[in-house]
Parts: C-alpha cells; sequence; structure tokens
C-alpha cells in the first residue's frame, strides 16, 4: 500500500477514510457520510477531475444504501472510487453537485429511484418515472413483477 | 440567465420532441423570446424501461439478451460491457479469439451507429434523401450482424466468457469487402454531408464548447474529443483486442457543431483502420470460457467507449446466479441533460436540431 494518494489521504484524513485499497491500479476508499464531501472534493484537487458515475446499492439485510462515487483522472489515467454508507431509515447525504454540476441529474436519478435525499441539490424532481406512487422502484423490497401482476394483469 | 420584465411578457414555450424524428423520445421545452431562445428544460423518461432492476431477476445468460436493448443505435457496446464486467468479477479473460471477434463486431458497431446518425442528422438538417443514401449503406453491416448472430439490429453475440458464435467461413473476407465499400462510399458521404455547404453553413460556430466548460459539463467521447481533449478509453483503459490495434485519436479543436460532426465522420475511418488491423491477426483456438454459474461476492466496474462516449457498467454479485446490482452510465445522460441545454441557451430556435443532433444522444441509454 505505497500508493502516494492513498497515503497522503490516510495522513490527511485520519478519521474520515475507513478503508484504502488498491487494485489494478484503481483506488477504492470508503469514507464516513459526515466528511466524504471533504474527501472528494480533496480528490478533485488531486486530479480526479471526472465524476464518472453516482451508484446506489441497496443493501437491506445491512440496513443501509451505499451512495459510491467513481472518479477518474484524464491527467493521471486511473480512478478511484468513494464509497458512502447511509442508514436506510433517513436516507440523506450531502450533494456534491458544488463540486461537480453534473453531479446534480445523478443525484436526482438516486434520489428518484433509491429515495435518497441529498441535501444542498436545487432540484429533485422525478426524472424517469410519471406519477409515481409506490416505494423508489430500485429499492430491494419493491417487488417489479408483482406490480407488473398487479397493475397490469389486475392480480390481487 | 435572469429575465427582465420585457422577457417575460413575450415568452413563449415550444415543444421539442417527444414525437420521433426531431428529437428521438425526449421531450424538450424551449423557452424562446421572438427567435431566440433565453432557456431550456428537458423532460427524458420516455423510454425508461427499469433495465437496471430487470437485470436483478436474471442470469447472465438472460442478461446478455438484455443489455444489448439499452441502446438500440448500437447494441453491440453495451453487450460487450456486460461481458467485460461479468468477467472481471470472477477474474476471468476471455479467450484470444473471442476478444478480437467482440473488438471487430463492436468496430463494426460504431461504424453502423455514426452512419445511422449521419442519416438522423442529415434528416433534421433538411436532407431527406441523404438520410435514405445513409441509412442503405447501414444495411450493408446489418446484413453481416445477420450472418454473425441471426440479429440484425440486436446482435446479443457478446456473453460473459466470450461470444457466442464463432465467424463462419469466408467471414473475414465479406468484412473486407463491406468496409471497402464504405471506404469507397466514404468520398461520396463527404460530398453529400460532411463537406456540404449547407451543412457547414448550419452547423459552423453554433454550440460551441471549449474545453474547460466541456469538461464541467461532464461531457464525453466524441463530443469532448472535439473540443480539442485526448480523451478515449479505447487508449487508456484498453480493453478486448484494442492493445492489439494502432490507432489514432480523432480530435478537433474548435468545439464547435461542425467539430463534432468531422469528429464522428473521422473516427469512421479509424474504426475501418482497426478492423483491417485485426481481421489480419486473427488467432485460431476456443471462443468461449463457461463462467461459474454463480455470481461471487464482491463488485466490479468496467468502461468503455461507446460510441457516443463513456459508458460504465457496475456490477455487485452476492453469490446467487443472479447479479445483486447493475448499474449502467449511459454517455447520452449528461449530454442532453446538461450539454444541451447549456448550449441552446442564446441560440436561434432554428439551430436547436443542429445542436441536439450533432451531440448525438441516444434517448434509450439515456433513460435505461
Amino acid at each position: 500500500m505505497d500508493d502516494e494518494i492513498i497515503l497522503s489521504l490516510k495522513s490527511k484524513f485520519p478519521k474520515s477514510v475507513l478503508t484504502a485499497s488498491l487494485k489494478n491500479g484503481k483506488i477504492s476508499l470508503s469514507a464516513k457520510k459526515e466528511e466524504f464531501h471533504k474527501v472528494l472534493s480533496w480528490l478533485k484537487g488531486a486530479g480526479f477531475n471526472h465524476l464518472s458515475d453516482i451508484t446506489c446499492v441497496d443493501y437491506i439485510d445491512e440496513e443501509e444504501f451505499e451512495v459510491i462515487y467513481h472518479l477518474w483522472s484524464h491527467a493521471k489515467k486511473r480512478r478511484a472510487d468513494v464509497r458512502v454508507r447511509v442508514s436506510r431509515k433517513s436516507p440523506s447525504i450531502k450533494s456534491i453537485s458544488d463540486l461537480w454540476p453534473w453531479a446534480q441529474v445523478h443525484e436526482r436519478e438516486s434520489h428518484e429511484l433509491f429515495g435518497i435525499n441529498f441535501e444542498g441539490n436545487p432540484d429533485l424532481s422525478p426524472l424517469f418515472l410519471e406519477n409515481w406512487k409506490e416505494i423508489p422502484p430500485l429499492r430491494k423490497d419493491f417487488d417489479a413483477r408483482e406490480f407488473v401482476r398487479r397493475e397490469f394483469y389486475g392480480e390481487k | 440567465m435572469e429575465k427582465n420584465e420585457k422577457q417575460k411578457r413575450d415568452c413563449f414555450i415550444l415543444p421539442f420532441g417527444p414525437q420521433h424524428p426531431a428529437s428521438g423520445h425526449f421531450r424538450a421545452e424551449i423557452e424562446c423570446v421572438g427567435e431566440e431562445v433565453i432557456g431550456l428544460s428537458v423532460y427524458p423518461g420516455y423510454l425508461h424501461r427499469g433495465i437496471e432492476k430487470l437485470m436483478e431477476y436474471r442470469t447472465h445468460e438472460q442478461n446478455a439478451m438484455l443489455v444489448p436493448r439499452i441502446c438500440v443505435l448500437e447494441p453491440y457496446s453495451w453487450g460487450l460491457g456486460y461481458a467485460n464486467v461479468a468477467e472481471k468479477l470472477v477474474e476471468i479473460e476471455a479467450p484470444e479469439r473471442a476478444k478480437f471477434i467482440r473488438t471487430i463486431m463492436v468496430e463494426l458497431g460504431r461504424i453502423l451507429s455514426h452512419i445511422t446518425w449521419a442519416g438522423i442528422a442529415s434528416y433534421v438538417l433538411g436532407f431527406e434523401s441523404a438520410h435514405r443514401i445513409f441509412w442503405g449503406g447501414r444495411e450493408k453491416i446489418l446484413r453481416l450482424n445477420e450472418i454473425v448472430s441471426g440479429g440484425r439490429i440486436y446482435l446479443c453475440h457478446s456473453v460473459p466468457g466470450g461470444v457466442r458464435r464463432n465467424f463462419p467461413k469466408g467471414f473475414e473476407r465479406e468484412i473486407s469487402e463491406v468496409l471497402d465499400y464504405i471506404e469507397r462510399r466514404l468520398d461520396f458521404y463527404d460530398d453529400l454531408f460532411f463537406n456540404n455547404t449547407v451543412v457547414i453553413e448550419r452547423t459552423k460556430g453554433i454550440g460551441v464548447l471549449d474545453a474547460k466548460k466541456a469538461m464541467e459539463l461532464g461531457v464525453t467521447g466524441p463530443n469532448l474529443r472535439a473540443c480539442g481533449v485526448k480523451s478515449d478509453v479505447r487508449k487508456d483503459e484498453p480493453y478486448d483486442a484494442y492493445p492489439k490495434a494502432d490507432f489514432k485519436i480523432v480530435t478537433k479543436r474548435e468545439g464547435d457543431s461542425y467539430a463534432r460532426i468531422l469528429c464522428r465522420r473521422g473516427e469512421i475511418t479509424e474504426s475501418i483502420s482497426i478492423i483491417r488491423q485485426l481481421l489480419g491477426e486473427m488467432p485460431k483456438g476456443k471462443i468461449r470460457d463457461r463462467l461459474p454459474r454463480e455470481i461471487p461476492k464482491g463488485n466490479a466496474y468496467f468502461c468503455l467507449e461507446a460510441a457516443r462516449g463513456e459508458g460504465c457498467f457496475y456490477m455487485v454479485g452476492n453469490g446467487t446466479d443472479k447479479p445483486y446490482r447493475v448499474k449502467v452510465r449511459g454517455p447520452s445522460f449528461l449530454h442532453a441533460l446538461t450539454a444541451f441545454p447549456y448550449l441552446a441557451k442564446g441560440s436561434q430556435i432554428a439551430d436547436i436540431p443542429a445542436i441536439y443532433w450533432s451531440l448525438d444522444p441516444c434517448p434509450s441509454d439515456m433513460d435505461r
């Protein structure tokens, strides 16, 4: 583990970076929810200027959502990802649309499909679904097949 | 843009889409004062099929059939991406011959996508006959698709572990013939569309994006390269048989709609050269390794250069035979949702189709 970025991250944020690993040149970090914003901001300054994607995963057994920020550095030609765990009961996380303006639409998508609230995001209106009254559809407790049978075939 | 009193009074809203040829299945509301566009809001979702959720109910074998449906204009890229991310998760590499076959087919898919796009772009710019001519040229590649997999559009050919079918006997020669045909036709396409005075007049200096702003908007692929940024996943993180091919990244500096058009034109030539090189070095051997049925615990992230930009897959496995979660990043998502409103502001109504189609968004990979 002698990667310079991981070393400086660990010395800079000894408490907020929980784990760090390196695989085929890709940095994988998990950060505390309270301070992940600072970690991302530092990584952006260190050259990881392209936010490739924001993914959410619903770990229903652990009662948590995982929000993953996938970064890419145009200059260094390498990838990094930052994982943050959010409680499933009141899912809320700070928005990063101040760092990457386009994160706004990725967050809007995650808000719609998982119901995570991104604090500070200016527009979290629905993107894809129309008149959606069920629980957010990509959550694990939403059964798409049961929904189709009920909604389109009238089965109870 | 803050509206003043007069603008508020005179502002009217013009719908753009969602009927097909103008915008794809995608709707935008153009706010205009007279001919000038002062704002644009976008409403995707007309093609949302919930592919990410559907994948959680299906095995690799079934997903290989579903994934190409992410984008109808370039289905092969997505099949290849899914195959690669699944292989990455179990840390298996596909056989060498399968990698070559995939790369050749995906480059054919790129040419197909660019020719299809040129047809649509010429249609919205008012050349209906050019549209028919481009789509006629596309037919040659669709026939190749049919020979190799039985499907003209959705090949469902690339599966985790390799490819479903080998090239039939004499197929390499048929590919060469089609490439020769396309190369001959390219001069004609240049006269017809790419160097056409009317196209130049309607796209040059329209929708100018500089490199810094493009990176701030999350633009990738040919649209970013048209601003002079040398960024291509095929070079940065080579996958499949790309390390074996020698090609250059086509860049332009102007960043306007015409530069984006020329970038795609340059990529057709480069793709032809990649396929020719790979055809000359095709290794022999098997085309498929069986992957274990269970997807192991863990996660993998894979990026590919789709015809429209950076396409990514993130897959989480939990030990069952179905993926726990698959996330797809479609390049058009950001092109249409951030870059298009930015470029449209301050332009004229008549420039909107030129701006939109020079970005080449595909609503189906936007909505998934």
